[in-house]
């Protein structure tokens, strides 16, 4: 056994804590180190070639590198050796950065013992480390992107035409998500309509796309390559095939709700299709309004206006399934709701209205027709108070972060206002204006400038009704002054928040969400569109808040990874998973059930001469993710993972607890 | 919480019905009253010939009935029946 040791500088994020030179002297030290060495940049092409020349040179058997994370360069590292023919399984890597240098600056010998003390455990471990080879599994070439806003959109468009079968499920009855319900769009002024709905068409007419709407994703099982799917698709009560769109049922129904596209400020029939240009243009009738029930129909008036009988009133929820290859998860964001921003009289008093709201007043195919309301008695506010951060950077609503969008669209909102009503007052309350993106500054400039909207630096500490005003108490922190503002109209900008749902959803693929229940990518930099869970990818604002051009961007970047992915000939796993040693394994069954992604199962021997059949149990490689879990609880030590065994994981902490 | 009024609730034209109650055929069952989903019906204040108060429409809400035919479906004396007014 001949093992290398190569220790990184990582400039001087290590070596300016660590003794680089003190570790490369121990090092050597070590049973079966036959080299040891420190270099500026091991990740660099230099560095790389270095390693590569001394692996060749002095025939070496297992390498060991001393850098950063192995989340960070593992892969590169593994592709260095195994150009020169050494399996990447004999590498192992030492974090020295993460664990060690970066959290003990300010101790630099105990740190320099630390890292000594990692090499020591990573040497131990490799030299009981075995060769493996990657499992390759067969690939479903078929994609379900989950969600359809313009992320899901985008990534089903990308995908399809790149040749491969798309499954795009939506929840709601029609595409176009969030961007569908806005007026314009910043920093051009482009009609979101106008963007958006030519998309949504091609969506549905694009033959290797399945549109799914107003069905939610109940199960999905199975790994990269091969996810079995259930999709359930809620019964919409109108036969799609056969629903022209015509529209003779909505004008008979008896039944006016609230349209929740409109967020409440239009209204919709019982049956109803959510805005004109929904795709697809089939009309859903909402048991939950309609006089009706499934057991005792009276109304019929929609089912006998309708010429081509698309009504049955008696459809129930329908389970498909589908297998797919790949999962895009694009399910967007939701606002804070209003009624958690009673400070600002959120859900208290009917002019205050959220962002959302205001685009729909806003739209020319909104519930006023572009009119600037207000919902309480239909007036066009002469005066707008717009509160930008209304509960994003604000750690008592949960949510300390920046949500990215507010300031452009309240920037957008307050001159589209000012186009609407030219002699209105338009007031914005900011912490700061983060207008960061390409023509962003720009166009915030000129809302300030030209369109003679006044921005007051400063928080709002309350909001109430005097008369039919609203009273908007605040400080305006560049003159030191408090000030009062007799509104007509309160505009809140309130915090992005992941979708309803996206937590089950999370759940179900064993995605990880961050604190606030965004989505979590494997690296910021390195691997953004990607989830912890291989072979399942993100999309828009389901990951963060961004708005839509960042959105498009990733949805495209998704749809890329999804695409390379899907031209290799088989799916590609990583070997570490269980192996069961059956002289050992007793078949106890304790790792059966412990077992978190069900990859092991019980089963009995071959039959043996005048032996019983012995039980044990079996590990289904294309399934087992590799954790662990089974390893912990077998008590005969009779299962191991792969790169991980028992032996090397004793091995390893001995060498990290021993004094020399 | 607030409930807010739709906007534009003006532009939305609902089927309009006439109540029609045969108040002699009624026996002050309730169904009708019970099951309006304008809630448009209440007792009269006066018998019919059984000595029944019949079903009449609230003074004031001539013009709600929505011709669901609810009343004229769930009546065991086919007492009540909304005409459709165009």
């Amino acid at each position: 056994m001949r093992i290398g040791v190569f220790i990184c500088h990582c400039g001087k994020n290590i070596a300016g804590v660590v003794d680089v030179k003190e570790l490369v002297e121990r090092a050597s030290k070590l049973k079966d180190v036959v080299y040891a060495t420190d270099y500026v940049y091991l990740c660099s092409e230099p560095g790389q070639k270095e390693i590569q020349e001394k692996i060749e040179e002095l025939e070496l058997t297992h390498v060991v590198i001393a850098a950063c994370s192995p989340k960070m360069h593992a892969t590169t590292f593994a592709r260095a050796v195994k150009g020169v023919g050494l399996n990447p399984y004999l590498l192992e890597i030492a974090n020295i950065r993460e664990h060690c240098s970066w959290v003990h600056h300010d101790k630099p010998e105990i740190a320099t013992e630390k890292a000594f003390r990692l090499i020591k455990a990573a040497v131990a471990k490799v030299r009981l480390a075995e060769p493996l080879e990657p499992i390759k599994v067969p690939l479903t070439r078929k994609v379900l992107v989950i969600g359809g806003g313009i992320a899901g959109i985008r990534t089903a468009l990308d995908i399809a035409n790149g040749g491969f079968e798309v499954y795009l499920v939506e929840r709601t009855p029609s595409l176009g998500g969030h961007m569908a319900q806005l007026s314009e769009t910043f920093p051009t002024l482009d009609c979101s309509a106008c963007i958006l709905t030519p998309l949504m068409v091609e969506a549905a007419h694009h033959k290797n796309i399945h549109v799914i709407t107003y069905a939610e994703v109940k199960n999905i099982k199975g790994i990269i390559g091969n996810f079995k799917v259930t999709i359930e698709k809620k019964p919409r009560y109108v036969i799609p095939e056969k629903c022209t769109g015509c529209g003779d049922c909505m004008d008979v129904c008896p039944v006016i709700v609230p349209n929740e596209f409109d967020q409440g400020l239009g209204a919709r029939k019982a049956i109803y299709v959510p805005f004109p240009q929904a795709v697809p243009l089939v009309y859903t009738l909402d048991l939950e309004n309609c006089l009706n029930t499934q057991k005792l129909v009276v109304c019929e008036q929609c089912y006998k206006a309708c010429g081509p009988r698309a009504i049955n009133y008696l459809m129930e929820p329908q389970e498909i399934e589908i297998e797919v290859g790949a999962v895009v998860i694009a399910t967007g964001f939701d606002l804070l709701p209003i009624e958690n921003l009673k400070e600002y009289g959120g859900g208290k008093y009917p002019d205050v209205v959220t962002g959302l709201e205001f685009e729909r007043l806003l739209s020319a195919s909104g519930p006023t027709g572009g009119v600037v309301r207000r919902p309480s008695d239909g007036k066009i506010p002469k005066r707008v108070v717009f509160i930008q951060c209304a509960g994003s950077r604000d750690p008592e609503h949960g949510c300390p972060y920046c949500s990215k969008i507010c300031c452009m669209y309240t920037a957008k909102q307050a001159l589209l206002y000012k186009h609407v009503v030219p002699d209105g007052e338009a007031y914005v309350f900011f912490i700061d204006v983060r207008a960061a993106g390409k023509r962003y500054e720009e166009f915030v400039q000129r809302v300030m400038g030209e369109e003679r909207i006044v921005y007051l630096r400063g928080k709002v500490s309350k909001v109430f009704q005097r008369e039919d005003k609203l009273v908007v108490w605040g400080a305006d922190t560049i003159s030191g002054m408090a000030v009062e503002i007799e509104a007509d109209m309160v505009v809140l900008a309130p915090a992005v928040v992941p979708s309803k749902g996206t937590a089950d959803l999370a759940k179900l693929l064993k995605v990880s969400v961050d604190e606030f229940g965004f989505l979590s990518e494997v690296h910021p930099k390195l691997r953004p569109v990607e989830s912890v869970s291989p072979g399942v990818y993100l999309a828009g604002a389901a990951q963060a808040p961004k708005d839509i051009s960042e959105t498009a961007a990733q949805a495209s970047a998704a749809a890329s990874k999804v695409l390379s992915l899907l031209s290799q000939k088989e799916a590609t796993l990583e070997p570490i998973v269980a192996h069961v040693d059956k002289e050992l394994c007793i078949g106890c069954g304790l790792c059966w059930k412990a077992c978190p992604f069900k990859a092991i199962t019980m089963v009995r021997e071959e039959k043996r001469e005048g032996k019983k059949r012995r039980r044990y149990a079996k590990v289904e490689e294309a399934v087992c993710q590799g954790c662990g879990v089974c390893m912990a609880i077998c008590e005969k030590k009779a299962i191991n993972v792969a790169g991980f065994t028992y032996d090397q994981l004793s091995a390893q902490v001995k060498a990290l607890l021993e004094d020399e | 919480m607030v409930i807010r009024k739709p906007l534009n609730l003006a532009k939305f034209k609902v089927p309009k019905g006439r109540v029609i109650v045969l108040a002699e055929r009624c026996k002050e069952c309730g169904l009708c009253i019970e099951y309006c989903p304008k809630q448009i019906l209440e007792y009269s204040e006066d018998y019919n010939e059984k000595g029944f108060h019949y079903p009449v429409v609230k003074a004031g809400m001539e013009n709600e009935c929505i011709f669901c035919l609810f009343c004229q479906e769930i009546c065991p004396d086919f007492a009540i029946f909304s005409e459709k007014e165009e």
